[in-house]
């Protein structure tokens, strides 16, 4: 063990915790990133509301500072009342028999999204800047 | 060295590669935090022919290893992940071999590789997938990485000292230097 310890020179140090500097990097530019597009008054972010794929209605979240309450009527006439407050959206209640939609509360970023199954409402925010995404890649 | 010695050499250090990464392929990865991080043995390979050989030779044997490991078991987009990873990490290690050995061991120069391997892979992931937040995952590689290539340092040092034969032509190429 001696040995192998006695083998490793300074400038494999230096080399080592330049590498793993260098591999923080992407990390720290997107961090930047992000922050400058959170930060950015271009940014608008706009709710879309859509019932069985068609949208309903659009809220722009971005600058809102009123609270506003309405109801959406699915096809077979199940009422989900949304509520939205300054930036945030949400349903405030729902007659559906799950109460997920409920359940998920205000959401305000770009991407995410309220989800109605057996009333098919999906409230999904928007920004005129496309949010990153997850995605899974497999070689 | 004559020519077929030579030749024998580096068709050897080849075809060792290409089965030490196809067996390294069978073993199941035990560790579930980092999916995607190898051990990379086949990189006692190149730092053996580093060590051994001249630049020019090096590069054969990685040519080589490439084409014969693609044409055993790999699609198009293995290809180019491993062409990625093997371009990138030829190039750190021989520039972090330039250095000389009183500054830099092999761990240096293997871990260099390693993970100059997986930033060649990543980006070539990342060009795939047309998103560069492929590359948030690189701090994970790294650190993989550098256990990784200081494990395979000292494996390709005690190598290099024990068998016979490496360490006759370790000299006589430090000698032509």
């Amino acid at each position: 063990m001696g040995n192998y310890l006695k083998m490793i020179k300074r400038w494999d140090i230096i080399l080592i915790t330049i590498l793993v500097l260098i591999s923080f990097l992407p990390f720290t530019i997107f961090s930047v990133v992000q922050a400058k597009s959170n930060n950015d008054p271009n940014n608008i972010n706009v709710a879309v509301i859509s019932v069985d794929n068609k949208v309903v209605k659009r809220i722009v979240l971005t600058g809102n500072v009123k609270t506003q309450q309405f109801d959406v009527h699915d096809l077979g006439g199940d009422c989900n009342t949304i509520e939205v407050k300054k930036n945030r959206i949400r349903v405030k209640s729902a007659d559906c028999p799950d109460q997920n939609c409920v359940l998920t509360g205000f959401i305000s970023k770009p991407g995410q999204t309220i989800v109605c199954l057996p009333h098919r409402v999906v409230i999904e925010i928007k920004s005129n800047h496309e949010p990153s995404q997850d995605i899974i890649v497999s070689s | 060295m004559t020519k077929n010695q030579l030749n024998a050499y580096i068709a050897l250090l080849a075809a060792q590669a290409v089965v030490i990464s196809m067996f390294e392929n069978a073993i199941p990865f035990p560790f579930a935090v980092a999916p995607g991080a190898k051990l990379g043995l086949a990189n006692i390979i190149t730092c053996m022919a580093l060590y051994t050989l001249s630049t020019k030779d090096t590069l054969k044997v990685l040519t080589i290893r490439l084409i014969l490991a693609t044409l055993l078991g790999g699609t198009i987009s293995t290809f180019m992940y491993s062409a990625a990873g093997i371009v990138l990490s030829f190039l750190g290690m021989w520039l972090v071999k330039k250095l000389g050995p009183d500054r830099v061991s092999l761990i240096g120069v293997s871990t260099t590789g390693a993970i100059l391997h997986n930033i060649g892979q990543l980006i070539v992931a990342s060009w795939i997938a047309q998103t560069w937040t492929v590359l948030l995952y690189l701090p994970v590689l790294s650190f993989a990485g550098i256990l990784a290539g200081i494990a395979i340092g000292v494996m390709a040092n005690y190598l290099l000292n024990h068998v016979e034969k490496l360490h006759n032509y370790r000299s006589l190429r430090e000698l032509n230097e």
